[in-house]
């Protein structure tokens, strides 16, 4: 017998709220959660993804397997996460790791609400004042485990004035493990913070995550989210621009092949005048694929001067892909500028032509050209090793031999 | 090495070529002529295997086997090659990356040695140098914000490399200045060869001043309405097609 959605909504709640319970959660935190309600089949923000994979009973149990194929270091400087537990960590000078969470804004799904009642220990990483750290802090943050369980990484990234970093938020999930994660970046006055967020769990792993910006300071934020599909996931980002003269650009690549799922909610809220944003996106659905890209630009009365640009172009690669964009734009104030495109397209069959004319087996003419799609974002990567990491890895994902019957 | 047999063929279902017959031996270079709109890409595209470009009807044989029974890499790897008249820009595609692709599969089928990527760039520079491209252009996309001239010279540089046995050149001579045009023209003959067939697409007998063929053909309507050596050439330039055509045309 299968549970209808709204079933299954009240299941995930009255399991998050004894899971909350059981863990002494108390305050804010659980009244939150109460507060909270989790999605049915109607609810409009969630339209595209189903939660029934997580009637498989992910709540109800706690991810605790060893990672067997740890994700390799990309800098010196390493924090690693398993299964939502500090596990070590090596750090710069000017970098503290702490556990004193500052609130963070801007919260909205019932999974972080649940993030927050059940995290035992946010991970802080404070960056001090005028400090520059030359080299990425690369979070590894991984989860396994063999049957349905989850885990609750929280980590918040706080660059206080005149700090400069690059932090590489970096997941890696096995076997049906969901890891339900909650970031937050905070950045005070001329900070500067280059950000990747690369997502690469396992094919029966889920994941349910938000990222917060909060740009508390005129500061300047550059982030990079690659990812590929997985049975579920689901990115909610919400950025902040909440003071004038704030810049905020991110970049992203999304790749669902397979049966595989990525549902990216995005909403920039812009708040005060003479603010910048740029979201710039690009998606790739081959064999059943379903990417969803929802890009909301949020103008508000006072946010004269707010300069808004999103760019979200996608390519399916077979009949059988899906993917879902929509710009959604609100904007409340007449002076702003703001730009937006999103298309679905297909390989062009004149580019694939002229590449097979050369002698280029078909699969690996659309394999080049859809890489050749994702390249110019792949290559505005700022550092060289994320880049390295990255590449293979997409390629690999664009390369992969389809199982059969599939069209490739 | 090809031979094409009272050949139909439509593009998008429209009917275009119309009973063509042509037969190219090893070392001979051919010039197919004719109006604009008379078929001529619609040849080099059929023989190439675009889709939409469908043969209802005759054959061409290319060394034996059909071409209709290949897909259009198979015909590269058996040692087909056209130079587009459009050739298309392909941005996040290095041209160095195509080359490598092309030319380890095309290498493969044909059974000589593979190139590792040391002996691939150098072969590439030389490449380059021959028609007047600066290195630099390997590692921009292919085509990609290229010139019309560029272009041409980016397809030529790609058969040098590539050796076909059957080159088929679309129009490469149009949008050259005469600089290029020799250039072009030397890279073209440096490939003659006793083994070698070439068919040189154009729309005006200048090219043949420097690459000079050995039969010239009108196409007109989709059928070939006269053949002869390079003199029909010069012909042609005089008196433009109408005499041939029975229409009013001028070149
Ligand atoms: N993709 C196409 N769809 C429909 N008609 C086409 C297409 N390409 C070419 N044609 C038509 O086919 C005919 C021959 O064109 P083409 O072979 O390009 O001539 P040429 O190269 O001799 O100038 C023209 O009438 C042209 O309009
Ligand atoms: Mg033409």
């Amino acid at each position: 017998m299968t549970l209808s959605a709204s079933d299954l909504a009240i299941d995930l709640k009255t399991q998050a709220l004894a899971n909350a319970r059981r863990h002494g959660s108390d305050g804010d935190a659980l009244t939150d959660l109460e507060a909270a309600s989790f999605p049915e089949r109607k609810t409009e923000r969630w339209k595209y993804t189903s939660l029934k994979a997580l009637a498989d009973g992910h709540l109800n149990a706690v991810a605790n397997g060893e990672i067997s194929q740890p994700l390799p270091a990309l800098s010196e400087f390493v924090v690693t996460i398993n299964n939502g537990q500090l596990q070590g960590s090596s750090l710069p000078a000017g970098v503290n790791l702490h556990h004193d969470a500052p609130v963070v804004n801007g919260l909205q799904t019932p999974f972080a609400a649940y993030n927050g009642a059940v995290c035992g220990q946010p991970v802080v990483l404070e960056v001090a004042a005028n400090t520059r750290i030359e080299q990425p802090i690369h979070l590894q943050i991984q989860s396994a485990s063999e049957a349905p369980a989850h885990c609750n990484p929280r980590v918040i990234v706080k660059l206080n004035a005149g700090a400069e970093a690059t932090v590489i938020e970096h997941y890696h999930a096995e076997g049906q493990a969901l890891t339900n994660a909650v970031t937050a970046l905070i950045t005070a006055d001329n900070a500067t913070l280059t950000h990747y967020r690369l997502q690469g769990e396992q094919a029966n792993t889920l994941h349910i995550g938000t990222l917060i910006i909060d740009q508390q300071g005129v500061s300047k934020v550059d982030s990079y989210q690659l990812m590929t599909g997985n049975r579920l996931r689901r990115n909610d980002v919400r950025a902040l621009v909440n003071k004038s003269g704030a810049e905020l650009n991110m970049k992203g690549i999304f790749v669902v092949r397979d049966k595989s799922h990525v549902d990216n909610q995005l909403c920039v809220e812009h708040a005060v005048p003479n603010c910048q944003s740029d979201q710039n996106f690009r998606g790739l659905a081959g064999e059943s694929g379903k990417a969803v890209f929802n890009g909301r630009i949020h103008i508000h009365p006072f946010a004269s001067g707010t300069n808004a640009e999103l760019s979200n172009k996608n390519l399916l690669l077979n009949p059988g892909a899906e993917i879902n964009t929509k710009p959604e734009l609100e904007i409340y104030n007449d002076d702003v500028k703001c730009a937006h495109g999103t298309t679905v397209g297909q390989l062009d069959a004149g580019q694939q032509f002229y590449l097979q004319s050369r002698g280029i087996p078909a699969a690996e003419a659309k394999r080049m050209l859809s890489l050749g799609f994702v390249n110019e974002l792949l290559m505005a990567l700022p550092d060289a090793a994320v880049t390295e990491w990255a590449q293979p890895w997409l390629e690999a994902e664009l390369t992969h031999a389809s199982p059969a019957g599939d069209a490739a | 090495m090809l031979e094409i047999r009272d050949l139909h063929a439509t593009v998008a279902d429209k009917p275009i070529l119309k009973g063509l017959n042509l037969t190219i031996k090893p070392g001979e270079v051919h010039a197919i002529m004719g109006p604009n709109g008379s078929g001529k890409s619609t040849l080099a595209n059929v023989l190439a295997g675009r889709d939409n470009y469908a043969i209802t009807g005759g054959e061409a044989l290319f060394e034996g086997k059909s071409l209709a029974e290949l897909e259009p890499e198979e015909r590269a790897q058996a040692g087909l090659f056209l130079a587009f008249q459009y050739p298309v820009e392909i941005p996040g595609v290095s041209n160095m990356e195509f080359l490598k692709a092309a030319l380890e599969s095309v290498r493969t089928a044909q059974g000589k040695e593979e190139w590792d990527s040391v002996t691939l760039l150098r072969q590439a520079r030389a490449a380059c140098k021959q028609v007047n491209l600066d290195a630099s252009f390997l590692k921009r996309g292919v085509n990609e914000g290229f010139s019309g001239g560029e272009k041409k010279r980016n397809e030529i540089m790609q058969m040098l490399l590539m050796e076909p046995k059957l080159a088929l050149l679309d129009e490469t001579d149009s949008g050259l200045d005469i600089d290029a045009l020799q250039t072009v023209a030397k890279g073209v003959n440096s490939l003659r060869s006793p083994e070698r067939g070439i068919v040189l697409v154009t729309h005006y007998q200048r090219l043949l001043d420097y690459i000079v063929p050995d039969f010239v053909h009108v196409l007109s309507n989709g059928q070939i309405i006269k053949s002869g050596g390079k003199e029909l050439a010069l012909e042609l330039e005089k008196k433009g097609y109408g005499w041939l055509t029975g229409e009013e045309e001028s070149a």
